[in-house]
């Protein structure tokens, strides 16, 4: 009677069976969470991307705001430029309102972290201006 | 452990009342009597017993009474001994002289261990194996004269055993070999699909990875959505803020009224109009309102106040 009971081989079989239907239960857990954390990084890492190149992005904003400052229907406004660190002023007493439209229309419609700002009228056609911008 | 210690054998026959004192973990032989099985001594064209075995069925197909039957055979000079048994009737029979299976070492037929007697021999009271025609069989004590009593502590045991099939009664060794595959494919196609899933996992977390070289990012996820929370932060406050300037710069004033600051400060954009007559500054409002622009006014000074919180 030395044969193997073909109980014990089943009870084997089936212990086998549950310890892989619970190891396969947990991989599959842990890819249903390595697939959501996946695509959570991806969408973070893409937007955080986009947005750190957009109000981070140091050496483009500054070129970005020298070519706007350098056109010469603003240029002759004579704003003035204090930059720092981590922010640049833009200030002028007295500019025209065409000017402003424009230097606003170009500020307005570049990605830049405007922190503070005061735009005065000082008569029909002249306003003063002040402008902080973060990067 | 004892090496040279000898295995009892004993006798298994039901009509026989067996008292059977066995030790934890001792192993007996057993002989089954003739009663527990049926013999045939035939003479077949074939050389080998495996070649008798695959015809065992048919040979006792027109002899043996309804059941469940397994099959032996052994050679003996140019004869095959042919058996049939029923594993259950054994098996009961093992329970009912109290011997447990797992007690059994191996099991023997009377013919082949006890085939050769040259008288008979008394089991019990009413009983005797005798052998006819070179076939044991039990027969009644009265039948035969001077029998000796069955004497199994000097007996040497043939190589013909057999395996006694416990759920043989139940599904047939295919039907358990079939279950047995199953199972097996079953634990296959899991162990499979568990190999190919944590590979998927592993290239995903590799991908991850990945992400973090390719978009520049911190080494925690936790600084990573810190930052994202900031600029994101950041961007709202800007896309409100040009939402709010458009949507103020687009107000259609009348003559005399204008806008004499917008003043972003803190978070708040205040716009200062001035030239505008109390009560008359519900117009823009209606016109700030279906923008869904947010917002606090006063008049100071002549001059009408709106402050939005961005």
């Amino acid at each position: 009677m030395n044969r193997i009971n073909p109980l014990y081989v089943g009870l084997l079989l089936s212990i086998v069976i549950i310890f892989l239907v619970f190891k396969l239960s947990g991989a599959k857990s842990d890819l249903q969470e390595a697939k959501e954390a996946y695509v959570k990084t991806s969408k973070i890492a893409i937007n955080l991307s986009g947005l750190k190149s957009a109000y981070a992005d140091k050496k483009k904003l500054k070129a970005s705001l020298r070519r706007i400052l350098a056109l010469s229907a603003i240029r002759q406004a004579n704003i003035s430029k204090d930059e720092k660190k981590s922010s640049v002023k833009l200030s002028c007493a007295s500019m025209d309102k065409k000017t402003l439209n424009m230097l606003m229309g170009k500020l307005l419609n570049a990605s830049y972290n405007i922190t503070s700002m005061k735009i005065k009228r000082l008569s029909k056609e002249r306003v003063s201006f002040k402008m902080e911008i973060k990067w | 452990m004892n090496f040279n210690s000898k295995r009892q054998t004993i006798f298994l026959d039901p009509n026989v009342e067996g008292s059977f004192e066995l030790k934890p973990k001792e192993k007996v032989n057993v002989i089954l009597s003739p009663s527990l099985y049926w013999v045939q001594k035939v003479s077949l064209p074939v050389k080998y017993v495996r070649d008798v075995k695959k015809l065992l069925p048919s040979l006792f197909e027109d002899i043996l009474p309804q059941g469940n039957y397994s099959y032996s055979a052994y050679k003996s000079d140019d004869d095959f001994y042919i058996f049939a048994y029923e594993d259950k009737i054994i098996l009961d029979t093992l329970a009912k002289q109290g011997l447990n299976v797992v007690s059994v070492a191996k099991v023997y037929f009377a013919q082949s261990e006890l085939g050769n007697i040259t008288q008979s021999k008394r089991v019990s009271k009413n009983e005797s194996l005798f052998v006819k025609d070179s076939l044991l069989t039990m027969v009644p004590s009265a039948w035969v004269e001077s029998s000796q009593n069955l004497d199994l502590q000097d007996i040497t045991l043939s190589k013909n055993s057999i395996t006694l099939q416990q759920f043989g009664h139940i599904v047939d060794n295919k039907s358990l070999y079939k279950i047995a595959a199953i199972m097996l494919i079953i634990s296959l196609l899991l162990l499979s699909e568990y190999i190919i899933t944590s590979k998927k996992v592993d290239e995903i977390l590799q991908a991850k990875e990945g992400l973090f070289s390719k978009y520049k990012l911190k080494s925690t996820m936790f600084q990573n959505e810190a930052m994202f929370k900031k600029y994101n932060f950041i961007h709202t406050k800007q896309m409100n803020l040009r939402q709010v300037m458009a949507a103020f710069l687009a107000l259609r004033l009348s003559t005399g009224e204008n806008i004499s600051i917008i003043e972003l400060k803190s978070g708040r954009l205040n716009v200062v109009f001035s030239g505008i007559v109390k009560g008359k500054e519900s117009r823009i409002k209606k016109t700030l309102q279906a923008k869904r622009i947010i917002f606090k006014d006063s008049f100071k000074s002549g001059s009408w106040h709106v402050e939005v919180t961005l």
